[in-house]
């Protein structure tokens, strides 16, 4: 009898599973799909990102309540109980991810309405953006696998999208500097790069949550928390 | 009698038989009593016996790797006979297991060979087996990712409605995981009771050839269409206009005139092309007088350029063998882009050496230059530098196309060196052997 239970329980927890990870590739093809649409000005696929954001709000409301009904009914513990504390962790950053990409998507149709461009695509952008969801595919496979390994290495290569914004705002100042005309439209695309930034982000974050999972350590802010230690 | 029936008479004849006859023979001899106390001596020695040999018995069953080996334990009388039997049975079992194996790693090989990912998954879609182009196309591998759901790994949105309910007709296009820049198209089948099959096929150079294909339709008709504009236009005109003047209309038709040159041009290229396209190999082939050659091409440059680039020639190779006409023609049209692409004043040379045993064709100009991204793909068919200028110097867009066509059927490799605002170079290089020794 109790092996029956966990057993259906096991299948609970691997349905919640299979489905934060499909939401997660939904998100992924959002954020590639908004920063394709900025670097071409396709109006159909921004307007098609935009539109997809309702189906990756209706993924977290549906997680999130699978989520507290397994916790209710199962009462699970230890290793179970992490992975589904993170997972509704990881919902809320999938969910934060989805709307950076429709906020990308947005402001892309924005600047391509307004029309008069000044500053050329920036392929640095396009560049980030991959970066942004090569780390973000990284972190879900590392939840797929429970691969901390992956996990840490998705951490590391934040540092890349961090250097990758802080070369497009360069950039953009030079511009800026040259004609002041372009300042309006310089600031869209660093709200756009910004917004590339926060999805690595929240990626690290996700990879964070597969290393708590795992280990059972929480590794999150862990800099900022030793700093503090050793003040006190 | 059954052989089971013969050992257990053998057994009662050899072991049992003289127990008891010792037995009532001590009976007889020095009273019952004595005959007991034999008789439970003889049956106390052989149950001793017998423990001692399935002892034996359990020690070289536990002993690893006695499958290979011929020997067992001789326990000698009826237990030799079950002995000899059960290491014969061990032998044959270790042998067929050895064969199954076999055939199984030569099956797994195989399937490993094959160019299409295949995956077996189980009725909750846990992956059980995949083979090698699987791992390249759906990113995962053995046995790391052996029994994980395969919904969780590939993740395009879609996906896992697909395998849920899959579409006989369609497949499902999925972009590689890894590096987003190959298209697959799934198919899964239904394998067994549960089971499903999921077969991955590479279809990324079938869809880029499909799109060229439709691209190259869409580039012939534009560019027969905007000379066949130009000539309409002017007809129409013609019609409606009936006081027009001699000189009017004079300069009319030289403008219509030079429309359709263009388009009988273009028409000529294209069945050049498809001639060469569907032969392999040149009709004939002679030995070419290169200094002739090179001769006719400058007479043909200087009547192009009409005397408004300084055009060189340098022949220093010697005789090539291959189809004079080809060769004319590919040459031709390198030249005759030279011109186009160098302003007035700039200089033209072209040459024919041989360098490091092959013979070399190259045609330098000081000319515009070529950005070095469009290198790889100057010589498709209608790919433009720039869109605007190259239909004003008449090109037809097939010209390169065409060079590298004749060039392959000579075996030569065509290299293109260029600097932007410096000039290009552009080299067709002939094997050895198709150079004629001194001449």
């Amino acid at each position: 009898m109790s092996d029956h239970l966990s057993k259906q329980f096991d299948l609970e927890l691997e349905n919640i599973r299979t489905r934060i990870l499909q939401m997660g590739g939904l998100v992924e093809r959002q954020v590639l799909a908004a920063v394709d649409a900025f670097s071409t000005g396709n109006l159909e696929e921004m307007q098609q990102v935009i539109d997809n954001d309702s189906e990756v709000d209706a993924y977290e409301v549906g997680i999130d309540e699978d989520c507290t009904l397994l916790i209710a009914r199962r009462q699970p513990t230890a290793r179970d109980l992490r992975l589904i504390m993170a997972i509704s962790r990881i919902v809320t950053d999938l969910e934060r991810v989805g709307d950076k990409a429709s906020k990308i998507a947005n402001m892309s149709r924005k600047l391509h309405l307004a029309g008069g461009q000044r500053i050329p695509r920036l392929s640095d952008v396009y560049h980030s953006g991959r970066l942004a969801t090569d780390m973000l595919q990284g972190a879900l496979d590392s939840l797929a696998r429970l691969d901390v390994d992956a996990a840490r290495h998705v951490i590391g290569s934040d540092k890349a999208i961090d250097a990758a914004f802080n070369a497009i705002l360069r950039q953009l100042i030079t511009y800026m500097m040259e004609d002041p005309r372009t300042i309006s439209e310089a600031l869209d695309i660093i709200w756009i790069a910004k917004a590339i930034e926060r999805v690595g982000d929240h990626a690290a974050n996700i990879a964070e949550n597969v290393v708590y999972v795992v280990s059972g350590t929480d590794i999150r802010h862990s800099a900022a928390v030793r700093k503090k230690a050793d003040q006190a | 009698m059954s052989p089971g029936g013969r050992w257990f008479a053998k057994t009662l004849l050899t072991g049992v038989l003289p127990i008891v006859s010792l037995a009532l023979l001590a009976g007889l001899l020095y009273g019952s009593a004595w005959g007991w106390a034999a008789a439970a001596l003889g049956f106390l020695l052989v149950v001793c016996a017998q423990t001692h040999r399935l002892s034996v018995l359990l020690a070289w069953l536990d002993t690893p790797g006695r499958a290979d080996s011929a020997h067992y334990p001789d326990a000698g009388g009826a237990w030799g006979e079950v002995f000899l039997k059960l290491s014969r049975k061990l032998r044959l079992d270790a042998k067929n297991l050895a064969a199954v194996e076999a055939s199984l790693r030569s099956f797994r090989e195989a399937m490993d060979a094959v160019p299409d990912g295949l995956v077996i998954l189980d009725g909750s879609h846990r992956i059980q087996w995949h083979n090698r182009a699987a791992e390249a196309h759906l990113a995962i591998h053995m046995p790391r990712d052996t029994g994980a759901i395969i919904e969780q790994l590939v993740r395009t949105p879609g996906f896992g409605d697909y395998l849920g309910s899959p579409d006989a007709t369609a497949p499902f296009l999925l972009q590689s995981p890894a590096a987003r820049t190959r298209i697959y198209a799934l198919r899964v089948v239904p394998l067994g009771e549960r089971q499903k099959l999921l077969v991955s096929l590479d279809v990324t150079d079938a869809r880029r050839v499909e799109s060229m294909r439709s691209e190259f339709v869409a580039n012939v008709s534009h560019e027969l269409r905007t000379p066949l504009t130009v000539v309409s236009g002017f007809l129409e005109h013609f019609a409606d206009d009936g006081a027009m003047n001699a000189d009017q209309r004079q300069h009319f038709a030289r403008l219509m005139s030079d429309q359709t040159a263009r388009m009988l041009s273009l028409v000529d290229d294209l069945l050049t092309l498809s001639r060469l396209e569907a032969e392999d190999a040149p009709a004939s082939e002679e030995d070419v007088d290169m200094a002739d050659l090179l001769a006719q091409l400058l007479a043909e440059a200087k009547s192009l350029s009409e005397g408004r680039h300084r055009i060189e020639i340098a022949c220093q190779g010697p005789t090539l063998r291959g189809n004079r006409k080809e060769l004319h023609s590919a040459f031709g049209n390198l030249v005759s882009n030279a011109i186009r692409y160098t302003p007035a004043g700039g200089d033209i040379v072209i040459e024919w050496a041989v360098r490091r045993g092959a013979g070399v064709f190259a045609v330098r100009d000081s000319g515009v230059g070529i950005p070095a991204e469009h290198l790889p793909r100057l010589t498709e068919r209608f790919y433009r530098v720039d869109r605007g200028r190259s239909r004003d110097t008449g090109g037809t867009g097939l010209g390169l196309a065409i060079v590298k066509h004749i060039l392959l059927r000579h075996q030569a490799k065509l290299g293109i060196e260029s600097q932007v605002g410096e000039g290009s170079t552009f080299r067709a290089e002939f094997p050895g052997w198709r150079l004629k020794a001194g001449a």
